[in-house]
């Protein structure tokens, strides 16, 4: 049978620094494929994401997003925000729906039915889609290396179904599915699921890295990576939500730096070719876990022992990535000094020693 | 039109499985979306050597579940491909989710289906109970009962349901082993006939960057009812294209079906079965043979149960003294305590003048073949109800009486 060679786009890396870009950068089309106007909250983390997404990926791209809060308040009958295709699916449908589009372009410009470059397929699936309900169809989807990027917008809840906990939720958080109480004075007994990890483990001839609004130009390099990389890629962003995290609304991008300073969100990227992590990536500076939490709410009611748990299991988080670990953060992991220090103030005396 | 010169037809002795798997190579289906369930499975394996043979240019795509399936079925089609998919028994309510979606963003998904029971307990025999269970979900719905109509009916689904008047998505069902496994002569058309009759599959509004789209934004509660309706509508629209489509298939293929119902030996008929798929073909003997010794029976097979054809049904079963639904499917606690069938022939006969009695057999079920003497007894308790002039219950369990 004579078949068309697919053709496929590739996005050039920006070169712009790693970190603190907050500026207009040049090198980045203008045309926006995700404009204002839809209903997200005020600060909204992942609608952040999903704008400088999209415009790192450009006009070629089709989106698909499984029910969440980027259907839910995106969408909006005979009104939408995306200037590309989009397309609502089920939420445990968000890699198999997502293999269908990449399966129909495959088959449609090789038999000739469609003439074009290979459009870039995004899924947008929140990390209840992405590490509950749907986790098997985006398993399906890497495993069987469609050519397509699955995002999971973290924002560690079930948020626009109000606030519930999902395999993501942090040890410790608030939600309504895990309120704090005296019989479970920490909400939240059990930590997160290491999805990424799980999904660079478990698919290890795909990209697969983590990233975060925090760092803008770092999170639109790791789309067009994962975009160029022909096959599936996989990428998961921190993406804090005000509503459940319960901060003040201009703090979602200082929230994406000091959740990645303080080792609760470790940045990599798994190198399908190398088939190894890349730690490279490196904070300006580490902190206590405690200067990320106290500007929650939803961990407004820890006590020490709860603090020094989550400072424990950021520990291990900085060890995997190999980072030597100043001795306040060894002191802050246990909660009699973490007492001692108890006053915020003190807390943040620490960070300025390292 | 082909003339008789140029067209390659040949005869193949292949079971139900392996017609539908032909038929979606003759439709040239862009994505197939597999995933392993008893019996189906065999029209899966069937299309993956033609992919691995070069017969067939797919993406065959091996899902992780019965939902999945439906997702990238779901995916593709909505991106502009032609797609083919299926299953059987309890993976058919196990993608139960995406057929209110599919056919609510209107894209014509193709699913073959191979009935079998559901459970409990794991039953491999056929009852059309997974199928019908989403008779209401707007999809295109209908039973073949020999490998020939199988083949045949997924052509014509597929023209359907693409028809721009139309865009829904079909089940083509079989009954699991009678049709799916059992072999029979099927006449494979010749491409020119097939590229005739089914035209490529193009979407109106598919998601392709060129022309943006937005499929399936949230709605607020006052704007769901006019999309309801819109697809109620598509429904009862579809019913002058499904006859025109049928016309147009006997022209171009020689094979001519009724598209809403098959009659046998109904004319001077006093009682009849109505039944769907496989057990017609029994049915057919079992009448012949009772005709030979006098009794007035006939039969009326339903083709098409989704969009139903009230007007038909009514005007057909009108002529009776007594109609038998063999319901081959379980509607516990259903109005007639047996199947669903049953309350589907009723109202379509409410507003008749000259309403037959009607009772309801409960036969076939858990894949059990219907025998011959099951049907001369079940013809014995028409003729009982017609002498009477009231039938004696509801609902029958044959086998279970005397």
């Amino acid at each position: 049978m004579p078949t068309i060679e697919v053709q496929r786009q590739l996005l050039p890396i920006l070169g712009s620094p790693n970190q603190g870009a907050r500026f207009f950068n040049p090198e980045l089309p203008s045309s926006e494929p995700f404009v204002p106007g839809h209903r997200t909250c005020a600060g909204c983390g992942p609608s952040i994401q999903y704008r400088m997404t999209s415009k790192a990926a450009g006009d070629n791209t089709i989106l698909v997003g499984p029910t969440g809060c980027m259907y839910v308040a995106n969408s909006s009958y005979l009104c939408t925000p995306y200037n590309v295709p989009w397309a609502h699916t089920q939420i445990g449908s968000a890699g198999s729906f997502t293999a269908g589009v990449a399966a129909a372009y495959e088959a449609m410009i090789r038999k000739g039915k469609w003439q074009g470059k290979f459009p870039n397929i995004i899924c947008e699936a929140g990390d209840g889609s992405a590490s509950d309900i749907g986790l098997a169809s985006i398993s399906g989807a890497l495993y069987r290396n469609h050519d397509c990027l699955i995002i999971c917008y973290d924002n560690e809840q079930y948020a626009n179904t109000g606030i519930q906990a999902s395999s993501r939720t942090p040890y410790g958080g608030m939600t309504t599915f895990s309120p704090p109480g005296p019989e479970v004075p920490e909400g939240k007994k059990l930590f997160p699921k290491d999805l990424a990890r799980m999904m660079a483990a478990g698919h290890p001839h795909c990209y697969v890295a983590t990233a975060s609004v925090g760092y803008p130009i770092d999170l639109m390099n790791k789309v067009r990576k994962g975009l160029n990389n022909k096959g599936a890629s996989y990428l998961m962003v921190y993406t804090p939500c005000q509503k459940g995290f319960v901060y003040e609304t201009p703090r979602s991008i200082d929230l994406g730096r000091l959740v990645v300073e303080c080792g609760l969100y470790p940045m990599w990227e798994w190198n399908p070719e190398k088939r190894a992590y890349d730690y490279s990536f490196r904070p300006q500076t580490m902190r206590p876990v405690s200067e990320y939490l106290k500007l929650q709410g939803r961990f407004g009611h820890l006590h020490a022992e709860h603090i020094a748990k989550l400072q424990k299991f950021a520990n291990e988080q900085w060890r995997m990535m190999g980072v030597e670990l100043p001795e306040a953060l060894i002191q802050a992991a246990d909660a009699k000094n973490l007492v001692n220090m108890s006053a915020a103030a003190e807390a943040e005396t620490v960070a300025q020693t390292i | 039109m082909a003339t008789a010169a140029d067209v390659k037809k040949r005869m193949v002795r292949i079971n139900g499985c392996v017609a539908s798997a032909q038929a979606a190579k003759y439709a040239d289906v862009d994505v197939i979306a597999a995933y392993p369930i008893r019996p189906y499975t065999a029209t899966m394996m069937a299309l993956a050597q033609m992919v691995a043979n070069g017969e067939l240019d797919a993406e065959y795509i091996v899902a992780d579940s019965e939902h999945s399936q439906l997702s990238i079925s779901h995916g593709a089609s909505s991106s502009g491909a032609r797609v083919f998919t299926g299953s059987s028994g309890v993976g058919v309510q196990f993608a139960y989710e995406l057929y209110s979606p599919i056919s609510g963003s209107r894209m014509p998904v193709q699913m073959m289906i191979a009935d079998r029971t559901l459970d409990p307990p794991g039953d491999f025999g056929s009852e059309h109970t997974d199928a019908l269970s989403t008779r209401d979900m707007g999809w295109l719905m209908g039973w073949s009962c020999d490998a020939q109509e199988a083949f045949d009916n997924h052509l014509i689904a597929y023209r359907i349901g693409e028809d721009p008047r139309v865009l829904l998505p079909q089940m083509v069902c079989q009954d699991g082993f009678f049709v799916s496994h059992i072999t029979g002569d099927v006449e494979l058309p010749d491409t020119g006939q097939v590229k005739e009759f089914l035209p490529p599959y193009k979407h109106p509004y598919p998601l392709d960057p060129r022309h943006p789209v937005s499929h399936g934004p949230q709605i607020m509660p006052e704007q769901g009812p006019p999309l309801q309706l819109e697809r109620a509508r598509a429904m009862e629209e579809s019913m002058p294209v499904i006859e025109q489509v049928h016309e147009e298939f006997a022209k171009i293929f020689g094979r001519k079906y009724d598209a809403w119902l098959e009659e046998f030996m109904t004319d001077d008929a006093e009682v009849v079965f109505f039944l769907q798929g496989a057990h017609a073909v029994t049915a057919r003997f079992a009448i012949k043979h009772m005709r030979d010794r006098g009794i007035k029976v006939g039969m009326v097979r339903l083709r098409t149960i989704r969009p139903y054809p009230t007007e038909r049904v009514r005007e057909a079963l009108s002529k009776f003294k007594v109609v038998g639904v063999i319901e081959t499917n379980m509607g516990l606690g259903s109005v007639s305590s047996g199947g669903v069938l049953y309350s589907e022939v009723c109202a379509a006969l409410y507003e008749s003048d000259k309403r037959p009695l009607v009772m309801s057999f409960m036969a076939g079920m858990g894949g059990e073949a219907i025998v011959l003497k099951e049907f001369y007894w079940m013809t014995e308790k028409l003729m009982e109800a017609q002498k009477r002039g009231k039938i004696e219950k509801r609902t029958h369990w044959v086998g279970f009486e005397h």
